[in-house]
Formats: structure tokens, C-alpha cells, sequence
């Protein structure tokens, strides 16, 4: 049986007749190099495009826009897009006299559980697929979708998506269940880059990176590989490969720390960005009651689905950020709430009322609330917090592996920000990354700087 | 699981559970405020502590700007050469030693709602009080007092269902 490697198409690269030829003869490029195929797509084009899944979405929704889809339905729907692009591209195939055959991913074997929507793949009984290359075809699959074992409604189960970065997901998923020689990602771009090309010119294509890496970057926002294939890859060591529909670059290699050689990997490996962010703080005088408001306002925060991070705590105050989306529900959550605190853990009746004062006129609530409040401050302390918050951030990141063994790499990132003018709102790093929250307007600048601060546009030579 | 075994054709199951799936502990942490005082003055005060801690060759992390202070976590040894470097430029350093970085690890940390509420809950039960806190792709790491170390890791293993009494 020749090794196989599986080969995932995504939006761009199947969205025209042209495009699909090509991907089509680097399908046929790696038959004729002796291996097999099985080939992974996604469904063709991206938003507005008429078969791409928010175009399909659409027609779901727009039947009765005060309520929406069953999830069952909708996922249905959803999988439409990629079993249109399943078949086109097998019939390219075919008539570029390449044996073919396309295949959902329930035909293909990729049994899920029962969360429609954002689905986690349970098994893959891969028997067509492995039919199908014994035979001497192409196998073509679905990406980002299975099927439920068994349900109440169909003892065939029922068809699933698999959520953000579904299909990159199921050719992971396909690699190591095939025990694939490798997993192949074709974009529209050479490789995993040290910086986004549109705001770095000279960003350069990566050889090589380990499966953490690639993780961290696409959590800071570089549109690589979803971490839920790379995370795949890396339980099971399958080499994962980024590489350009249109391009002979040889792209990039995602594998594990020890697979790499020195000359190939760089511990600072690239400037991301992301989001707008807000980054709001609320001034909590009372360090022996600061514990206690905070835990409050984390409940608050989670209550209202609203996912906080950059969190922070300096003696009097504490600060974190949310996405700007979810701005204004933390705003409004957060005008007048009243935090009940004990002088001692738990004391009944509270010693101290917080009351949250958030921003000169959105204030609102804590302007009803307060004369209320009046009254009772002759029995208790009454503490007024206000809250400031910094609305038009970015989040700037330098990915840098174990960077904590490494002395200077914040003080660089700090002295080259800063001393380009640059406020930094705030700083975070991980053992991945360390991250800097910048005046959204600074983003191209400072990404640009930092790239050029860590050299990152040249060739590692040594 | 039939991962690895090339050519292998039966039932394979592979990926992780969703949320958190582990606890790793690393102890003899400190926790530095190093003040700098306010604005004007402040960012290039900040700018002098990293500069002099990099020149002595010293990694710090959790690094958080506060309005007249800079904090970062460092390694619990290197304490005495931090206190050295940063006195010797007119910082005043405040120092809180014997603390503990407890990481939660995660699969796609940026899916989940409300992991850091659930933490706090559960540092808060454990007694440990939060000092610094950062985040990556697969975890959360938490800087807490090591005296409560033991507390905290049951708190977070039953907050996370996580069995393992190894986790």
C-alpha cells in the first residue's frame, strides 16, 4: 500500500474552475510521485460567494429572522457547501483523466457527537476511504463535518459541523487515522509567515515551526492553522505541511521540537495582531476588599457571556479587556453593580457597599442607584469605583517559545514600542508569546517595528 | 488507538476532551513590583528596570504596567541579583517570595467562557490569593502564594473534574 498523504484545499483555492485545476495537478503530482492522495475541501469561496457556508447560512435564516434554525437543520445546511465543493472537485479531477470519487464525511467515516455546530470528532472509520484507494481512486472529502452514531430522529445518525477550523480539523483527523506520511494544508499563501504580508513587506515564509508555535499564533491572530488540527497533528505525530496552491515555494514544516533542526527553527518566529479590544479599569482603593470586588466582577462578566482577558492587579486598582464587541454589555453590567463586602471573609451583614461608577455620562444606573444607596450610609460605608476604559486597542504580539528562559526579549519589545512613541496600554506574555495592548491606530506601525527589532525579515543563516 | 500504526483500518479515536484536562505546578516563584513613580517619567523609568534586568541577564515574565509601578514574576534564586541591579538605579523594590505559577491547561483556551471565573472561584475557596495571571493557547497561569499550593491544585482539580490525583 503506497504511503498516504492527505492534501486540504481551503476556500481560495477552489473557488474557480482555474484555481481547482491547480489544485488538482499537485493532487496528480503527488499520485505520480508513488504516494496516495486523499484529497480534503472546503466549500468553495468565502462570504458572499453562492456556495460558500455564510451565503448558504443565509437562506436558513432569512426564512423567519425572529428565530432561528434548529442547529440540526442549520448544520445540514452548513455542510452543503463542502458537498458541492466535494463533487466539483472530484469531476476536476475525472476530466483531467484522474480516477475520483467524492465522499461526505459520514461516507468517509467521520463519526462525531451530537453538538451541532462545533462537533468533536469521536472516531473515523476510514473503510470507503481505504476502498477507494485500493481501487486506484482519489478519495475527495468533506472538510468540517461528520456524523452522529445514532440519533432519536435517524438510526443513520445525523450530519454535524465541526465548528471554527473544521477542515483543516478533518484532515488532521483523516491523517492520522490513515497514518498519513504527511498532512498537507494549501492556501493562498507560501507558508506560515513572521508577519501578515498586507502590513509587513518584507515578512518572510517560515521553514519550519513546532505545533506549539503554530497554536500560539493563530490564538494571537495570525490566520494559520486552526490549533485544534495542529493539536491533532502533535498527539499523534503527523507532520503537518502549509504550502500555496500557487506557488512552488516549499512552504512551511509544523512538527515537533526534536523533529527540527537548528538552522531551520528561530525562537522568535513572528509579529501577530489582533482584535479590537477594550481594556477597562476600575479603581478598587481597598486592597483588603479588592479580592472579593474582583471575584464579583468576574461573575458578572461570565454571567453576561462576556469573556474577559489581560487581566491584572496592581495594589489599589484592577484591569482587564474585552473584545470591543462585547464592550458595551460590560459597560452596561458594570454601571451600578453593587458589591456587598464583609470587613472579615464572608462577615454578615456587609461592612461595605461598591458601587460601580462607570464613565461620565453612561452612568446611568449608578445615578439611580446611588441616592438609594444614600441612605444607608449611616449604617455602613458606601465606596464609590470609578471605571476608565481605554476603547480603540490592538493586541501586538512577538511569538517566542520558552522566551521566559531568555533575558531582554520584553525589554526589546518595551524600548522599541516606547521609543517610537508607541503607548503600551498594557503587557501579557505566556511561555509562548508576550503580547502588548497598543492604540489600534499603532497596530501596522508597531508590528512593522517589532518585526524589524527581532530581524525577522531575514533568512536564518547560521 | 490506532494512531501510528501505519496502515491500520479500525476504529480510531483521538481528539482531546474539550476544556481543561491538566494542572502543571512550577514553585520558588517571586513576584517583583518594582515602582517608578507616575507620569512624566514613568515610561522611561519602566524602559531603566527592564533595560538593567536584561543587561544582567535576568528572564522576567507576568510582566503588568501599573500607573507608577512596573511588576513581573522571576525566578525565586534570582531575587537577591533583581534587588541588587534595580536598587543600585534608585528603584524601590517591593518583593513577595515563596510563590507558585499554577498553570491550567486547556484545549482551544479562546473557545471557553468563563474559565477565568471558574479559577478565581476556586483559588478563592483554596485560600490562595491571585497575584499575576497569563494566558496561551492551551492555558492559564496563575501566580499564587506557595503556602497554598496544595489547596489550590485540589480546588482547580475538583472546579475541572480533573481525577487524576497526579494532575
Amino acid at each position: 500500500m503506497p504511503e498516504v498523504v492527505v492534501q486540504k484545499f481551503g476556500g481560495t483555492s477552489v473557488d474557480c474552475d482555474e484555481h481547482r485545476r491547480r489544485a488538482a495537478r499537485r493532487v496528480i503530482a503527488t499520485r505520480e510521485s508513488g504516494r496516495a492522495p486523499v484529497v480534503v475541501v472546503s466549500a468553495i469561496g468565502r462570504m458572499g460567494a453562492p456556495y460558500a457556508t455564510d451565503t448558504l447560512v443565509q437562506e436558513l435564516r432569512r426564512i423567519d429572522p425572529t428565530s432561528p434554525p434548529h442547529p440540526r437543520e442549520m448544520d445540514m445546511m452548513m455542510a452543503c457547501g463542502e458537498i458541492i465543493s466535494t463533487a466539483v472537485m472530484a469531476t476536476t479531477l475525472q476530466s483531467m483523466g484522474c480516477p475520483a470519487i467524492a465522499l461526505s464525511g459520514g461516507q468517509a467515516g467521520i463519526i462525531t457527537d451530537g453538538e451541532f455546530g462545533n462537533a468533536r470528532i469521536l472516531e473515523i472509520h476510514p473503510h470507503s476511504v481505504w476502498k477507494a484507494i485500493e481501487r486506484g481512486q482519489i478519495p475527495v472529502v468533506c472538510g468540517f463535518q461528520g456524523v452522529t452514531t445514532v440519533t432519536e430522529e435517524s438510526e443513520h445518525g445525523a450530519i454535524t459541523t465541526l465548528g471554527r477550523g473544521g477542515s483543516d480539523t478533518t484532515a488532521s483527523a483523516l491523517g492520522v487515522a490513515l497514518s498519513a506520511q504527511a498532512v498537507e494544508i494549501y492556501t493562498d499563501v507560501d507558508g506560515v509567515m513572521t508577519a501578515d504580508p498586507s502590513m509587513v513587506p518584507n515578512a518572510r515564509t517560515l521553514a519550519a515551526c513546532t505545533y506549539e508555535e503554530v497554536a500560539e499564533m493563530a490564538h494571537q491572530g495570525a490566520k494559520v492553522v486552526h490549533p485544534r488540527a495542529a493539536e491533532i497533528a502533535m498527539d499523534h505525530g503527523i507532520p503537518l505541511w502549509v504550502k500555496s496552491t500557487f506557488t512552488d515555494h516549499p512552504g512551511t514544516l509544523i512538527t515537533a521540537e526534536e523533529n527540527l533542526r537548528a538552522e531551520e527553527h528561530q525562537r522568535i518566529m513572528g509579529v501577530t495582531h489582533t482584535g479590537k479590544i477594550a481594556f477597562i479599569r476600575l479603581e478598587v482603593e481597598n486592597e483588603e476588599d479588592k479580592p472579593a470586588v474582583e471575584r464579583a466582577v468576574y461573575q458578572l462578566m461570565a454571567r453576561g457571556g462576556v469573556n474577559i482577558f489581560l487581566v491584572s492587579f496592581s495594589p489599589n486598582a484592577m484591569s482587564f479587556a474585552v473584545t470591543r464587541e462585547m464592550y458595551p454589555i460590560a459597560r452596561d453590567l458594570l454601571d451600578g453593580m453593587v458589591v456587598p463586602v464583609g470587613a472579615a471573609p464572608d462577615a454578615r451583614p456587609a461592612s461595605r457597599f461598591y458601587i460601580f461608577k462607570f464613565l461620565e455620562g453612561l452612568d446611568l444606573a449608578y445615578r439611580n442607584q446611588r441616592p438609594l444607596l444614600r441612605a444607608l450610609e449611616s449604617f455602613i460605608e458606601v465606596v464609590d469605583v470609578p471605571g476608565t476604559a481605554f476603547e480603540n486597542g490592538t493586541m501586538v504580539s512577538v511569538i517566542a517559545g520558552r522566551h521566559r528562559q531568555v533575558p531582554g526579549v520584553s525589554a526589546a519589545i518595551y524600548e522599541t514600542l516606547t521609543g517610537a512613541g508607541i503607548p503600551i496600554i498594557q503587557m501579557a506574555d505566556s511561555d509562548m508569546s508576550i503580547s502588548c495592548l497598543v492604540p489600534e491606530n499603532d497596530a501596522a506601525r508597531a508590528v512593522r517595528l517589532l518585526h524589524d527589532r527581532f530581524d525577522l525579515g531575514r533568512e536564518k543563516t547560521e | 488507538m490506532a494512531a501510528g500504526q501505519r496502515g491500520a483500518r479500525g476504529q480510531v479515536s483521538f481528539e482531546r476532551e474539550r476544556g481543561v484536562y491538566d494542572l502543571q505546578v512550577s514553585g520558588d516563584v517571586a513576584h517583583v513590583v518594582a515602582v517608578v513613580g507616575g507620569e512624566p517619567g514613568r515610561t522611561a523609568g519602566i524602559q531603566r528596570v527592564v533595560r538593567t534586568l536584561a543587561d544582567e541577564g535576568i528572564p522576567i515574565f507576568l510582566i503588568k504596567l501599573h500607573r507608577t509601578a512596573v511588576s513581573f514574576a522571576v525566578d525565586g534564586g534570582r531575587v537577591p541579583e533583581v534587588e541588587r541591579c534595580l536598587q543600585a538605579i534608585g528603584v524601590d523594590v517591593r518583593v513577595r517570595r515563596d510563590l507558585a505559577l499554577v498553570s491550567v491547561v486547556a484545549s482551544s483556551m479562546r473557545d471557553l467562557t468563563g474559565v477565568m471565573v471558574s479559577i478565581a472561584e476556586a483559588l478563592h475557596r483554596a485560600g490562595a490569593r491571585l497575584f499575576g495571571v497569563g494566558d496561551s493557547h492551551n492555558s492559564v497561569q496563575c501566580l499564587i502564594d506557595g503556602a497554598h499550593v496544595e489547596a489550590a491544585r485540589q480546588e482547580l482539580r475538583r472546579t475541572f473534574h480533573l481525577e487524576s490525583p497526579h494532575a
